[in-house]
C-alpha cells in the first residue's frame, strides 16, 4: 500500500532520518511521538508538500517521491482543520472536485453523498468560521475523503477536541474508515486514539522510527527505554465492561475480572501505568483495589528500575525500584499478588473494528 | 489623571478638526464650488486621479509576489533584501526625488529610457515612476503581513486536493488576503494622491503638465492664490478621510504600520 524506503528530510529544525516503513492496505496506522518528532513533515512529505532529501515512497506500487501532491491521491486532514475561511462548507467540500474539472451537477451528488455520510448536510450553506470544532472537523474529512484517496493523512486530528467530542469522532473515524475502506495513516500524542483505533502504530523520536508493530506487541514489548518511558502506560488490556454497583467490572478474554472507576460498559481497552502496579508476596485485601494472583514470566532491567512481567491470566506489567524488587526476592515462576486500585485503570471505549 | 487626560484629549481633537473644518469652510462655498470647476484644478483632479491609480496597480502587481516571496520562502540575503525593500518607508520623499532624477538624468540607463521614448523627467510619466518608488514599499509591507498570518498549511491542503502552486496561491491564499490587499491598495492610493516632495524632485512643479493637487495646492499658495490651494487641499482632506474609514473598516486583521 504506502511503502516509505530510508526517507530522509530536514526542514528548519525539524528532521526525518532515515525512515522506512510499510502501510498496509485498509490499515490504521499511528505515528505516535512526543512534540518535535518529525511526524508532521513526514506527513507532509508522504503528502508531497515538501520533497525529501533522499529516499523513496511508494504508493499502490507507484512511485510518487517526485509526484507533485495534487497527483498523488493522498487525502489530508490537519489540527487545525484548515478549512477555507472565504468558501462555504460546501463549497470546501466541492474544492478538490472543482480543481478536477468534474461537471457540476455530478459534483453536487457527490458533496451531497459525502454530506450524508457525515451528517453535515445542514451545514452546507454556512461558513467554517460559524462551526464548531467537531463541525469543522468532519467537514474537514469530507474535503478530504471527496476525491476517494488511497490513503488519508491525519494530523492531530482530535487534539483541538474536547474529550466528549472527541470520542465521538473516533468512532466516527472508524465507522468511515469501513464504509469507505480508506486506508489511514494518523499521528498523534494522543494514547486514547492508539487504544481506539490503531491496528498497528509506530513510535517516532528525533525524526527516527524506534519501533513499529501490533498496538499490544509494541506496548508489551518496548523496544528500549526510550518507548517504554514514552508509552509510560505498561498494561492494556482488552475485555468487556459492564457495572458493578458504581465502578465497572471488567472481564479480560482470558483470566480474572477486575475493578476500574468508570462508567463506559460494553468492549473496551483498559490501560493501567505499570508503575501502579503494587507487588507483595502474600494478599493485600483491601475493598477498593484489585489484587491478583500471578507468576512472574519475565525480570527486564531499565536504568534504575525494574519491570516485572506476570502471568495473572492476561500478561501484567509492574515497575518496581531495583531495591523492592530485591527484597521481594523475585525470579521468573515466582508466585506473587499484583494489587492495583481502580482508580488507576483507565477505561476506554472500543470502537475500531477487528 | 482621568479628568486631565480626557481633557487633553478634547483640546487634541479641537486643534485637529477645528483646523481641518477652518481650511474647508475658508472660502465661501460659492468660491470654492468655482474654485473646483477650474480648468486648473480640474486637470490636477485628473492628472492626481490617472498617476495614482497608475501607480497603485504597479504597485500591487509587484507587492504581490515581491511580498509572497518575503513571507514564505527563504533566501540569501533575505534580511538585508527586507531592510532595502523597505527603506523608502522612513525615507524623506525629496530624497528618493533626488535619488530618482539622478538616476534618470545621469546615467547611461535613464539616458537610453529616454531616447527610447519613456522620458521621466518632468514628465507625468515621472509622477507614476516617483509614486511608485515612494508607496511600493508600504504596500509590500502591508502584504507580507498579511501573508505572513495565512497558515502556509491552507496551501498545502488545496496543493492536496488538486492545485498546482500557482493554482493554490489565487484559489485559497490570495481570496484569504483580500482585506489587506483591499487596505494596501486604499492606503497605497491615497498616499499616490497626496505624494509632494518626490514628485516635485522628478516630475516638477510646471502648471497644467505635471500639476497634481499637491503641486496645485503648492503653485497656488506661491502665487498668492489661496482659493485654488484651498479648494485642492479640500480634496486632499476628503480623500485621506475616505481612506481612513475602510482602512478601520477592514484592518481588523491587517497590521498596517
Amino acid at each position: 500500500m504506502l511503502s516509505i524506503v530510508s526517507l530522509s528530510i530536514t526542514l528548519g529544525g525539524f528532521s526525518v532520518r532515515d525512515v522506512s516503513l510499510e502501510v498496509k492496505p485498509d490499515e490504521y496506522f499511528i505515528i505516535l511521538g512526543p512534540t518535535g518528532a518529525g511526524k508532521t513533515i513526514l506527513l507532509e512529505t508522504i503528502a508531497g508538500i515538501h520533497a525529501p532529501d533522499s529516499g523513496k515512497i511508494f504508493l499502490d506500487d507507484r512511485e510518487i517521491t517526485a509526484l507533485e501532491p495534487r497527483e498523488r491521491n493522498t487525502g489530508m486532514v490537519y489540527q487545525d482543520y484548515m478549512l477555507f475561511p472565504h468558501l462555504t462548507v460546501e463549497e470546501n467540500i466541492a474544492f478538490g472536485l472543482r480543481q478536477k474539472n468534474i461537471p457540476r451537477d455530478e459534483q453536487r451528488a457527490i458533496v451531497e453523498e459525502m454530506c450524508m455520510l457525515l451528517e453535515i448536510g445542514h451545514l452546507a450553506g454556512r461558513y467554517p468560521g460559524t462551526l464548531s470544532g467537531g463541525e469543522q472537523q468532519r467537514v474537514a474529512l469530507a474535503r478530504a475523503l471527496v476525491l476517494r484517496p488511497a490513503i488519508l493523512l491525519l494530523d492531530e486530528p482530535m487534539s483541538a477536541l474536547d474529550s466528549r467530542t472527541r470520542e465521538r469522532m473516533r468512532s466516527e473515524l472508524s465507522r468511515i474508515r469501513k464504509l469507505t475502506g480508506t486506508t489511514i495513516v494518523q499521528i498523534t500524542h494522543h494514547f486514547d486514539d492508539v487504544f481506539a483505533l490503531a491496528d498497528r502504530i509506530a513510535i517516532m523520536r528525533e525524526g527516527r522510527i524506534v519501533q513499529v508493530g501490533e498496538t499490544s506487541e509494541v506496548f508489551l514489548h518496548p523496544a528500549d527505554t526510550f518507548v517504554a518511558e514514552f508509552l509510560g502506560i505498561g498494561n492494556i488490556i482488552r475485555g468487556n465492561s459492564v457495572m458493578a454497583g458504581k465502578i465497572a467490572k471488567i472481564t479480560p478474554a482470558r483470566g480474572p475480572a477486575f475493578f476500574a472507576a468508570s462508567d463506559i460498559v460494553g468492549d473496551v481497552v483498559a490501560t493501567l501505568h505499570a508503575e501502579d502496579v503494587i507487588l507483595s508476596k502474600a494478599p493485600f485485601e483491601s475493598s477498593a483495589r484489585n489484587g491478583l494472583p500471578g507468576t512472574v514470566s519475565e525480570i527486564i532491567p531499565s536504568g534504575s528500575t525494574v519491570r516485572v512481567i506476570l502471568d495473572a491470566g492476561f500478561p501484567l506489567t509492574a515497575l518496581l525500584t531495583r531495591e523492592s524488587c530485591r527484597d521481594l526476592d523475585l525470579e521468573p515462576g515466582s508466585s506473587v499478588y499484583a494489587t492495583f486500585k481502580a482508580t488507576a485503570v483507565h477505561v476506554i471505549p472500543v470502537t475500531a473494528s477487528e | 489623571m482621568k479628568k486631565i487626560s480626557l481633557a487633553l484629549t478634547a483640546i487634541v481633537f479641537c486643534v485637529i478638526s477645528g483646523t481641518l473644518l477652518g481650511l474647508i469652510i475658508y472660502s465661501p462655498l460659492p468660491i470654492l464650488a468655482r474654485s473646483l470647476v477650474s480648468p486648473e484644478i480640474q486637470f490636477a483632479i485628473l492628472l492626481s486621479l490617472v498617476t495614482s491609480v497608475a501607480s497603485t496597480l504597479v504597485c500591487i502587481a509587484v507587492a504581490i509576489p515581491v511580498a509572497y516571496a518575503l513571507a514564505r520562502y527563504t533566501f540569501p540575503g533575505k534580511q538585508i533584501a527586507t531592510l532595502i525593500l523597505t527603506l523608502p518607508l522612513t525615507l524623506p520623499p525629496l530624497v528618493a526625488g533626488i535619488a530618482l532624477l539622478l538616476f534618470f538624468g545621469t546615467t547611461p540607463w535613464g539616458k537610453a529610457l529616454d531616447n527610447a521614448g519613456f522620458g521621466v523627467i518632468f514628465t507625468p510619466l515621472g509622477i507614476i515612476v516617483a509614486e511608485v518608488f515612494v508607496n511600493l514599499p508600504y504596500m509590500i509591507r502591508i502584504m507580507r503581513s498579511t501573508f505572513d498570518a495565512i497558515n502556509p498549511r491552507f496551501e498545502h491542503v488545496a496543493k492536496t486536493l488538486g492545485c498546482t502552486e500557482t493554482g493554490a496561491f489565487f484559489r485559497v491564499t490570495l481570496p484569504m488576503a483580500r482585506h489587506g490587499l483591499l487596505a494596501g491598495t486604499v492606503i497605497t492610493w491615497s498616499k499616490a494622491m497626496g505624494e509632494f516632495g518626490a514628485v516635485l524632485m522628478l516630475a516638477g512643479a510646471t502648471t497644467m503638465r505635471t500639476e497634481t493637487l499637491p503641486i496645485a495646492l503648492y503653485l497656488n499658495i506661491s502665487t498668492g492664490d489661496v482659493d485654488l490651494a484651498v479648494a485642492a487641499a479640500t480634496i486632499l482632506i476628503l480623500i485621506s478621510l475616505v481612506a481612513l474609514c475602510t482602512v478601520e473598516y477592514f484592518d481588523r486583521d491587517v497590521h498596517v504600520f
